[in-house]
This record gives C-alpha cells, structure tokens and sequence, in this order.
C-alpha cells in the first residue's frame, strides 16, 4: 500500500493488485494486506479487550464497586473490531483514489516478461504490462497436513471475524501468533490449552519466551508440550461444535485425546509465491520455504522484479519494515534517493499476556557473536505501581540490557517484559540505532514512578552469562 | 427510575429502516415507497440521476457508527415531505465504484441531487434541524 502511494507522489503510472483467496472455512476481507485485517490491529485490539477484563478486575481494589458478574461478549467485541477494520479498508480504497492508483481486487500472476494476468472474483481475466514490479504478497498460514486440518480447523485468517464465541479452545503452535492468541482468549475467560511441538516462541531470547510461557501457565493457560497433533475429528457439529484431537508425543510413544469447541493452528505462515507465476519470468525463490532471496536493494534476481515484505528471505517479518522498505525502494526508484532499508536493530513487540519488547541481540546470540566474556548483561525484576494495589504479582515483569565490552559497553541487545512492553521499548530502539552505551543509559536521569525507568536505574546488576 | 430509562432509551434508539412505534404515528408505507437502497449503477442511473423529483442520496457503511444514527433520522424527515423528495441509500462497500464516481471519502456523505445534478452536499452527522434546512432548500431552489 504504502509504496504505491509513494510512487504515485512521483507521478508514475501505479497499479495494485490486492485478492484474498478466502480461507478453508470461508473467511475473506478487504483492501489493506495481513496486519490491517487478520494481524497487528485486531489481535492488539482484543488483548485490549482481555487487559481491559484485568483491568475491571483490579480497579476494585483502587475504589470501583460494582456487583454484577462482569461478563464478556465476543459478538460485541468482534462487530467493533471489524466495523474499525472496515472504516482502515475504505480508507485505503480512498488514499488510493486520491493518489490516482489503479486498484484491482483481482489474483495477479505472471505471465511472460513484464507482463501480468489479473483474474477477478467472478473469474474475468485481463492483461498487464508494467515497467517494472514489486511483488508484496505475504504470507498465509499454515496447516497440519493432518485429517481433519482444512474441515475443522481455524486459523489467524479466521479468529478475528469469528461470527461465534470460540469457547474451549486448543491452540497449536508456539509462535508469537499463538501465543498473542491464546494469551487474549484466555484473558477473556476461556478455557485455553497451547499445544507446543518443542520451544516457545523460537528465534526470540528464549529465558525472555520461557518466562512469558511461565506467565501464562500460571494465569490460567495450559500446556502440552513435547506433542504434536495427528488427527482432528468432529465430534458435534454447532458454532462452536465440539472436535476431538488426537495428538502423539514427540518424545515417545504416548498418545492423548482431547475435547474442545476450537481448534486453532497457529504453527508458521507460508508466503504466497508458489502460484503467481514466478517460474514464467525466472525469479528465483527459496523452493524449501517458497523465500524470495533479495539484494539490499530488495531487487530479485530479475532486474525489474522487486519484493517486500514477510515474503522476503532473512528479513524481518514484521508491518513496519515492509512499509520502510516499500517506501525507500519506490524513493530510490524514482526520487534519486540512496538510502537502504535498515533491518538491523528493528524493535519488536509480543503482545501476549505479559507484553515483551525488544530491540537487539537476544543473549544467546549475543554470546554466540561476541563471545561469553564479551559481553555483560544488566537485568532486574520489576513490580509496576499500579500492580502494587491490586497485589498482582510482583516478581514476574524483567528487564535485560546486554552490552558488548569490546565496544565501549554498547547497548546491543534490549529486552522488557512488562506493561505497556511496545511503549516502553519504541524511544529505547532510537538511542540504540544511535550507539546507546552503559554509561549513557546510567547518565539518563529517570521518570518517576514508571515502568520504563527501570531501564536506566543503576541497581541493574551484573550477572554472570546466561545464569 | 428504570421504567423511565428505558422509556428514554426506546425514544432515543432510532430504529433501522422499520420503524418503531413510540406514541408517534408516521406513515410508514408512505416511508418505504420514499426510500429506497440503490441495486446497482443502473438502478442509481434510473432512480436517481434520472429521477423526475429531488433525491437525497445517503452514502453509509455497515461499520459506521455514526451512518446508523443518520439513516434513520433522514428517512424519517424525508417520509414527513410525503413524496416530495426521494431518498437513496448506497452502501459503499457494495457499490465502490459509485461511491468512488461521486468522490465520497468519508462517511456518511449525502447529496442532494436534482435533474441528475449534484445540488448540495454534507459530510458527517448532522441534528433534525439541520436535516429539515438541508432538505427544505433542496425542494425549494
């Protein structure tokens, strides 16, 4: 989106082709790609609403009396959520007018050189050429492979409009998508299990991924770790029906069996660049992930072929990176600009239960680069004022700042579980991208009372590596 | 103190397109006759932009909050001119184009069109008064 209306300002000629192909079980939405319509704005808006459920229940401590049983409502939640996301597509469809770009909500897949088939809803096919590409497809999740995946389960595609309460739900995966996810449904009072293959939240710091699962495992979600499903069945159909998993150990033999209303798969998403025609003008992609290797220039091997985004190979998959990198491209295509997108030291936040941001190294990969005795980490447990009252817990939220001697003990990793996790991390990720070190961290005076300070305050000691 | 709430609130929910008896009598065939949802391009072309009478067309969205308070307040003025002024609805997200052909970017929009022409204009939500002006210039100019 936000490359085409950058290259319109150039007054180039602009076409976008935006078709979502609806999900197994029908779902399908508008002009805005992934994070607007199935990502980053539904999921945050319900774990607004599962904090807001924490919320109700910790303002009675702070004075607030009510004595009705404070209930929770998926349809109401669920119709403003989409009624906000149907306001953000109309607002596309309109930047997209005013800029003069050419919309078609139609499949786009390449033909020959430089040329392009787009095939509408009702199957109408039309022809087009362009000077040059940049293919913006993302990803789509992935499924089991199993019986009974495509029939009976749902996925990210699905939750955020689902017409129906999800009730007991299973969650498979140990993705930050299902994790957001099982963290929210259970915040609003469902009983949820997170069915883990091996590890939480793989490529993340993982003492930061174990103390967010501890979190959640002592707030009510559980876990079966080490199994893998094998078979999903239906058992009673209904809104929700009720569905039998069959899952089997990945450490032995053993087999369970579970009853519940949902099952939600949330193990990986898959780009879309299998079927848009690829081979037809040789763009070379990753054929074990279905990646497109890109230079630094998000140029494909095909001089006028580009791609952004989560379909790109060892690139952060994440909204604002795909937008800066769109942006820049179409800048030094046509502006004369030189500047290249910037993937390193991209902040990042997971939205689960306990919020965790980060910017940086994780340590294990800190220690891996630099070295054990390269590097010092700087950690401490928080306890937020506004937990105090309510007497939530008061040893759960962590900071963790690691420094690389060698270099004048900068900042080169960061990492906060707490409240508030993305605000806290967004101003720190600047001062890194600018050579934060220890000392100025040390020499930055605090705000007071807030979570954020802990960051700075010098009663964050020094420990030992990865103790 | 709860019947009167819920009196208040029965008076102050607008009902959607039906409407709701409240002490008041309207006419409500004559409503429906003046009021109609616009099919297609074609339906627009022939029952508004052909249209021998004044239309006032209400440009709204399912996920409008503001377009649902709108709709029925402007239906129930337009149904008291008994005939004089018709009103088209057009949801924007089943008919795009034509929302996009008359340049509508926010919501609710409504025009009032006479002879095919764009006569007047208004973005947003506006109170009784305002709509009675807004249509008594239309049938008068």
């Amino acid at each position: 989106m936000h490359d085409v209306i950058e290259a319109a300002k150039y007054e180039k000629k602009v076409m976008v082709l935006d078709f979502v192909t609806p999900t197994p079980q029908g779902s399908s939405w508008g002009l805005g790609g992934t994070c607007v319509n199935v990502g980053c704005i539904p999921k945050k808006l319900m774990h607004q609403a599962a904090l807001l459920g924490q919320a109700l229940q910790d303002s009675r401590k702070f004075g607030w009396q009510f004595t009705e049983e404070v209930k929770h409502n998926w349809m109401t939640m669920t119709e403003s959520v989409q009624n906000y996301i149907g306001s953000l597509n109309w607002g596309y469809r309109v930047a997209l007018r005013d800029k003069k770009v050419t919309y078609e909500n139609a499949y786009g897949e390449f033909v020959g050189p430089h040329t392009i088939k787009a095939t509408n809803k009702k199957g109408i096919e039309k022809l087009y050429t362009a000077e040059r590409f940049i293919i913006a497809t993302g990803e789509r999740p992935r499924y089991l492979g199993i019986p009974g995946d495509k029939e009976y389960c749902v996925s990210s595609d699905d939750l955020f409009s689902l017409p129906y309460c999800p009730g007991k739900t299973l969650v498979v995966g140990a993705s930050y998508v299902a994790l957001e996810c099982a963290g929210f449904l259970a915040g609003l009072g469902l009983d949820v299990t997170v069915m883990v293959r091996s590890i939480l939240l793989r490529g993340f710091d993982q003492d930061m991924a174990n103390r967010i699962g501890e979190y959640m495992k002592e707030h009510g979600v559980n876990f079966i770790r080490e199994f893998v499903p094998i078979k999903v069945e239906q058992v009673e159909e209904g809104t929700p029906g009720i569905l039998k998993v069959t899952a089997k150990s990945t450490a032995g033999d053993q087999m369970i069996e579970g009853e519940y209303n949902t099952v939600l798969l949330a193990i990986g998403r898959d780009p879309c660049t299998r079927k848009i025609g690829l081979d037809k003008v040789k763009v070379n992609i990753n054929e074990k992930t279905g990646k497109i290797p890109v230079n630094d220039e998000e140029q494909t091997n095909v001089p006028y072929i580009y791609a952004i985004g989560d379909i790109l190979q060892d690139k952060l998959e994440l909204t604002p990176v795909a937008i800066q990198a769109g942006r820049l491209l179409v800048q030094r295509l046509y502006a004369g600009a030189t500047t290249k997108c910037d993937y390193v030291n991209v902040p990042t936040t997971v939205f689960t239960p306990l919020e965790y941001g980060a910017c940086g190294y994780s340590e294990e990969t800190a220690v891996e680069k630099f070295g054990e005795e390269n590097i010092e980490v700087y950690h401490s447990h928080f306890w937020p004022l506004e937990w105090t009252v309510p007497s939530r817990d008061n040893n759960k939220c962590y900071a963790k700042i690691i420094c690389n001697i060698q270099d004048n003990e900068r900042v080169i990793g960061f990492h906060v579980l707490g409240p508030n996790a993305g605000e806290v991390t967004q101003g720190f990720a600047t001062a890194i991208k600018c050579g934060l070190t220890k000392e100025q961290l040390d020499s930055t005076v605090g705000i007071h009372p807030v979570c954020a300070e802990v960051c700075i305050q010098n009663h964050l000691k020094a420990h030992g590596i990865l103790g | 103190m709860a019947q009167r709430l819920a009196l208040c609130r029965l008076l102050s929910r607008p009902a959607r397109g039906s409407l709701v008896s409240h002490g008041r009598a309207f006419s409500t065939s004559a409503g429906r006759r003046n009021t109609f949802n616009v099919q297609d391009g074609s339906d627009f072309q022939d029952r508004v932009v052909n249209s021998p009478k004044p239309v006032v067309v209400d440009f709204h969205a399912q996920w409008c909050g503001p377009c649902k308070i709108l709709g029925p307040r402007l239906e129930k003025l337009v149904s008291k001119l008994e005939g004089k002024v018709l009103m088209a609805k057009v949801d924007i997200d089943d008919h795009t184009d034509l929302a996009i052909e008359y340049e509508v970017s926010a919501v609710p929009t409504v025009l009032a069109m006479k002879n095919g022409d764009v006569v007047d204009k208004f973005v947003g939500i506006k109170d009784e008064d305002q709509l009675e002006a807004f249509l008594k210039k239309l049938i008068g100019a």
